[in-house]
């Protein structure tokens, strides 16, 4: 997913104004992918707010000591979400790996129990014993089985996860502290 | 996994000045973590350099306006090829990592299948390594830390009138 453009930031301008500019636009971007996100067959655009979450994380764990205090709770969160988002991808791309797997097992024991039956009129079900991936396709069918039952408590996670920011009002309490600017470093301003 | 340094930062200092003190960290973190990196039998190896060439390439992106366009770009397509080949090799780690702990807990009837899945991932893992390899060499041939020094330096220097 390509970032969204960032306008009117200027190299000779505060750090804080500039970061505030970057963070109003990237807290809006991940914010855009709700509710869509909240879809579970919406894999596209749970990935894209991965992204979205990773891109404000990096740019509130660099400037997030401009702000007013949210700004740290907020990057805890936005990495937490991020985590979790990114255990629920894992998910989506080893469930089609899992099954590309189970399917090159079960067409190579195909390949190998035709050429077995020789000029037989039909396949003799007796030599399903000597397939030779028999002892493999149980634990294909348990990971398949495991990652697709993860990915549903995974996916009830994150929505709760993002119910309670949303209660919490995350968003609008983000936007607040980028507005405000934290007066800790102020010495090594120059 | 190695923690990312804390770069003291200023609401009010000059947004390029930021930049260059936070390129040279962390593009010195992202070389420090190459040691040892092909060993796949330390997987936070490679974990630890993926994750410092994911928040160089984040800061590159959140200073872009500081660094001469022209420079800037080069740098940060060599790092975004750089963490393409890291992710590439930390896929599989991460898939073989799992699967092993998962394989714990499985029925005898279940295991071998996943062993036989292990067995696949650990020469995509092989495969991933040597591309890594050769990203190593072409980042160090194109000097890609002495150009990010350059870029950071670029960043810092007072505009001409």
């Amino acid at each position: 997913m390509k970032a969204r453009r960032v306008k009117g930031l200027d190299p000779d301008g505060t750090l804080a104004d500039n970061a505030e500019r970057i963070v109003l636009v990237r807290l809006d971007e991940l914010c855009s992918f709700m509710p869509a996100a909240a879809d579970p067959d919406e894999v596209v655009a749970l990935h894209d707010m991965r992204i979205a979450a990773k891109r404000l994380r990096y740019v509130l764990e660099v400037t997030g000591p401009c702000f007013g205090p949210y700004a740290k709770t907020a990057t805890k969160h936005v990495k937490e979400l991020q985590d979790l988002l990114g255990e629920i991808h894992d998910c989506d791309v080893q469930i089609p790996e899992t099954s590309a797997f189970a399917e090159r097992l079960q067409g190579a024991d195909a390949a190998a129990l035709r050429e077995a039956a020789g000029a037989a009129d039909d396949l003799e079900p007796a030599l399903l014993k000597q397939a030779p991936h028999a002892r493999e396709h149980a634990g294909a069918a348990a990971l398949a089985t495991h990652l697709r039952a993860r990915r549903l408590l995974l996916f009830d996670r994150f929505l709760e996860l993002w119910a309670g920011y949303e209660r919490k009002g995350f968003p609008a309490r983000l936007e607040y502290a980028v507005s405000e600017r934290s007066d800790v470093h102020n010495s090594q301003a120059g | 996994m190695a923690k990312a340094q804390d770069i003291d930062v200023a609401p009010s200092e000059p947004y390029r000045h930021a930049a260059a003190r936070v390129v040279r960290v962390r593009a010195a973190e992202l070389f420090d973590a190459a040691d040892g990196v092909l060993d796949t039998r330390d997987i936070e190896r490679v974990h630890d350099m993926r994750v410092a060439s994911r928040r160089l390439r984040a800061v590159l992106e959140i200073f872009a306006p500081c660094f001469p366009q022209g420079e800037f770009k080069g740098v940060l397509r060599d790092v975004k090829q750089l963490a393409d080949a890291l992710g590439e090799r930390r896929d599989p780690d991460v898939h073989i990592d799992a699967l092993t702990a998962f394989s714990k807990s499985l029925a005898a009837a279940n295991k071998p299948g996943v062993a036989r899945l292990i067995e696949e991932l650990r020469a995509r893992q092989s495969r991933a390594n040597e591309l890594l390899a050769a990203e190593l060499d072409r980042a160090q041939q194109r000097g890609l830390h002495e150009r990010l020094l350059a870029l950071a330096d670029a960043a810092e220097a007072e505009p001409e009138p």
